[in-house]
């Protein structure tokens, strides 16, 4: 069904995403420092970009590299330095056979999803969700659907951010909090 | 939207080899430019400091950075015994490859017709357009920060921390800078940032975006990416009195040469795509012979007239405290930036609106002043609660008495 | 998508170029390892201790605004580029979304999040030549043991 609609140079592409973000996320997974998890984790990103990029959305692919990789990963690797985990941290579920369980339900749980998206209706292989691209850049449809029909999310999502930054500001006190008790009383003067 | 005619259609052999073509001029362009580029910025800063600067290889000294760069080849490589040897290895790649792609959205001159296609002398017109620079900039970021923190080593750890925050403070205000161009293009290609900006008004001002727009996008730009290179008064990652080298301090050999190069290459990139986003790109005075040459003439004119206004600021400017920098990016640029952008949106489509745009951006102003002034009581107030050891200062010292007792 | 063969060809020749240079480099250079070439280098001091650092979590708020301020921005893109669709509906949505991300902004910097350098405005003893270095290193070297 799939190679019906996507060309030669475009499944090769989808392939080396692909084969980038399995990668990725294996590595992620069994990464043995954290700061290699996030690197894994940038690798996975850009896959999916590329992918996005495949599929025409490349303001999607812009944002999957600009936010995501550029700014989230960004602040995974200031806290994993900020914490001073970066070396010493290796962890290890070996003997916990509650986690390995939990684990292994999760994992069959996925499983079971994948099959059942996979051998159901949803996959259409159908490109882009909005529609038949005009010309070039579907920035202009996205644009659109945003501000008109999706105006309220739109709108939440500034909410959003703000709670994101009281809880950011809230957090950091709790752990500047921490350093207080080294506070000299003979500073304070 | 961005499209280059050229891979619009079938692509045959033919055009796989002029895109093949294309590619490897503007690597090697790149390459002698960025030796011509450490050529002039020793050259000028010698003379502004009066020295006489390179003048032994060849014709004054032109060929010193190749010279330098050829030494460095059989230089020893050396590994931190304490590095992560992986992330060390790779950290120049996230450097240098960021800097080549960053490159390819330049227009660099018209329109041209080789081998019977018609093609955009520029290496790439992807429809994702300036959104490539954002994102090459927030992998670049990744060179740095992880060429430090591998290093295994105080000085580069310090200084990429510090690096990386300084980047991505910057790459707010450069982004809200672009959007502003975005806007009065209503494309994100640069080709169409270029062609938008052809022509004059009343026949003799010309019609570029720095005078469309007002002066401030491109100061707020300006500004905003000689930091994101980390050249002077921004140059805090490598801010040798403190730091040694910085982020590259554990770098020999090659590996220091690709950073050195990628440096220079973004300086060069980002001069260009001011050029590009501000100035009209190729876009002058056309005299009636050789239409395909003057674009290309202006175009290297204008982005050297840049590229010697950074070497200026370095001579000129002292390098800013960590806290004014943040200052600066956070407290100064991005609000003003913010501000302007949603003014010079609301005015195109009415004047009321983009006064009372104006009115919102005072009430804004006064807010965030009021906010500063507040934020810094209760930092001071903090501050005081807490041991007097300054945050930013390698806590070395602290770690060495802590020995000796 | 052709348009991005370019982008593709340029990456491989940057990656190309990169690694050939590290080729050409382990070629040439000379290789005489030594204990203090390869140790951290720290302008001739013997280093002594580990390198364990933390960092002030102000690089950790900085990140998380930057974050905050990359949304906005990325949502600024698509109304740049049809901004002249969108019209007034267009710029009074952006502006209320701005001010509301603005006001967030506001309280973090009250909040002194940015807040990085010497403290003005106060008659704290902060300044640098009030430091009586005997308690200063009596601080530091308590400070060190936690």
């Amino acid at each position: 069904m799939i190679a019906t609609v996507i060309s030669v140079p475009q499944l090769i592409v989808f392939i080396v995403s692909v084969v980038i973000i399995a990668i990725g996320g294996v590595g992620l997974l069994s990464a043995r420092y954290p700061v290699h998890a996030a690197l894994f984790l940038v690798m996975t990103l850009f896959g999916v970009a590329v992918l996005f990029i495949e599929e025409g959305a490349e303001f999607l692919a812009a944002v999957q590299v600009v936010v995501y990789a550029g700014a989230v990963v960004v602040l995974f690797l200031f806290v994993i330095m900020l914490l001073g985990v970066d070396r010493e941290e290796i962890t290890s579920f070996a003997g916990d056979t509650v986690r390995v369980a939990l684990a292994g339900v999760g994992v069959a749980l996925i499983l079971a999803e994948l099959f059942i998206v996979a051998t159901g209706a949803w996959v259409t292989g159908a490109h882009a969700v909005a529609g038949k691209l005009s010309a070039g850049s579907n920035i202009g449809v996205l644009a659109r659907s945003v501000f008109t029909t999706y105006l309220l999310p739109f709108e939440l999502t500034a909410a959003l951010l703000v709670i994101a930054v009281v809880g950011a500001v809230i957090l950091s006190r709790r752990m500047s909090g921490v350093a207080q008790p080294r506070a000299h009383e003979s500073r304070e003067v | 939207m961005g499209s280059d005619p050229l891979l619009a259609g079938h692509i045959g052999w033919v055009v796989v080899l002029i895109v093949v073509i294309k590619v490897i001029v503007a690597f090697i362009a790149m390459m002698v430019s960025v030796l011509l580029a450490i050529w002039i910025e020793r050259k000028v800063i010698s003379d502004m400091q009066n020295r006489i600067g390179p003048n032994r290889a060849g014709p004054f000294g032109l060929l010193q950075s190749l010279a330098d760069g050829i030494k460095l080849f059989f230089k020893e490589d050396l590994i931190p015994e304490r590095s992560d040897k992986f992330i060390f290895k790779l950290a120049p790649y996230l450097s240098v490859i960021p800097a080549f792609l960053t490159f390819t959205l330049v227009p660099v001159g018209g329109i041209v017709h080789i081998f019977g296609h018609t093609t955009e002398l520029q290496v790439a017109d992807p429809p994702i357009g300036i959104l490539l620079l954002l994102a090459m900039s927030s992998i670049s970021v990744y060179g740095v920060m992880l060429a430090g923190w591998s290093s295994g080593s105080k000085y580069p750890l310090i200084g990429s921390v510090r690096a990386s925050a300084q980047m991505i403070s910057y790459e707010a205000a450069m982004g809200l800078s672009i959007a502003s161009v975005v806007l009065l293009t209503g494309s994100l290609s640069t080709r169409d940032m270029v062609t938008q900006q052809l022509g004059t008004f009343f026949g003799f001002i010309p019609h570029w975006n720095i005078i469309r727009l007002g002066v401030i996008p491109f100061l707020v730009f300006i500004i905003a990416i000689t930091a994101e290179v980390n050249r002077p008064p921004f140059d805090l990652v490598e801010a040798e009195q403190e730091l040694v080298g910085g982020f590259h301090t554990e770098y020999s050999s090659i590996r220091f040469a690709l950073f050195y190069l990628a440096e220079y290459m973004n300086t060069i990139t980002m001069s260009a795509i001011m050029v590009t986003m501000f100035f009209g790109g190729p876009d002058g005075p056309d005299p009636s012979f050789l239409h395909w040459l003057w674009p290309i003439v202006w175009f290297i004119v204008k982005t050297a007239v840049f590229f010697f206004i950074y070497v200026w600021f370095r001579a000129a400017l002292p390098r800013l405290r960590y806290d004014q920098l943040m200052d600066l990016g956070w407290k100064v640029l991005i609000p003003v930036m913010l501000v302007w952008l949603l003014v010079v949106a609301a005015m195109r489509v009415s004047r009321p609106l983009g006064f009372a745009m104006v009115g919102l951006g005072i009430v804004g102003g006064l807010l965030l002043y009021r906010a500063i002034a507040v934020g810094r009581d209760r930092s001071t107030a903090r501050e005081l609660a807490r041991p007097a050891r300054a945050e930013l200062e390698p806590p070395r010292e602290r770690r060495e008495d802590h020995g000796d007792s | 998508m052709a348009q991005y063969l370019p982008i593709v060809i340029m990456l491989v020749l940057g990656a190309l170029f990169a690694s050939g240079s590290f080729v050409a480099s382990g070629l040439f250079a000379p290789r005489r390892p030594h204990r203090a070439k390869s140790a951290p280098y720290e302008c001739g001091i013997v280093p002594r201790t580990e390198l364990a650092e933390r960092f002030p979590v102000r690089f950790y708020l900085v990140a998380m605004i930057f974050i905050i301020f990359d949304i906005e921005i990325i949502f600024l893109y698509p109304f740049a580029a049809a901004a002249g669709e969108l019209g007034t509906f267009g710029v009074v949505e952006i502006a209320t979304f701005a001010l509301v991300v603005f006001i967030a902004f506001a309280y973090l910097v009250a909040n002194g999040a940015l807040s990085w350098g010497p403290k003005r405005g106060s008659s704290a003893p902060s300044g640098m030549g009030h430091i009586d270095l005997k308690e200063l290193t009596a601080l530091m070297v308590r400070g060190g043991h936690d």
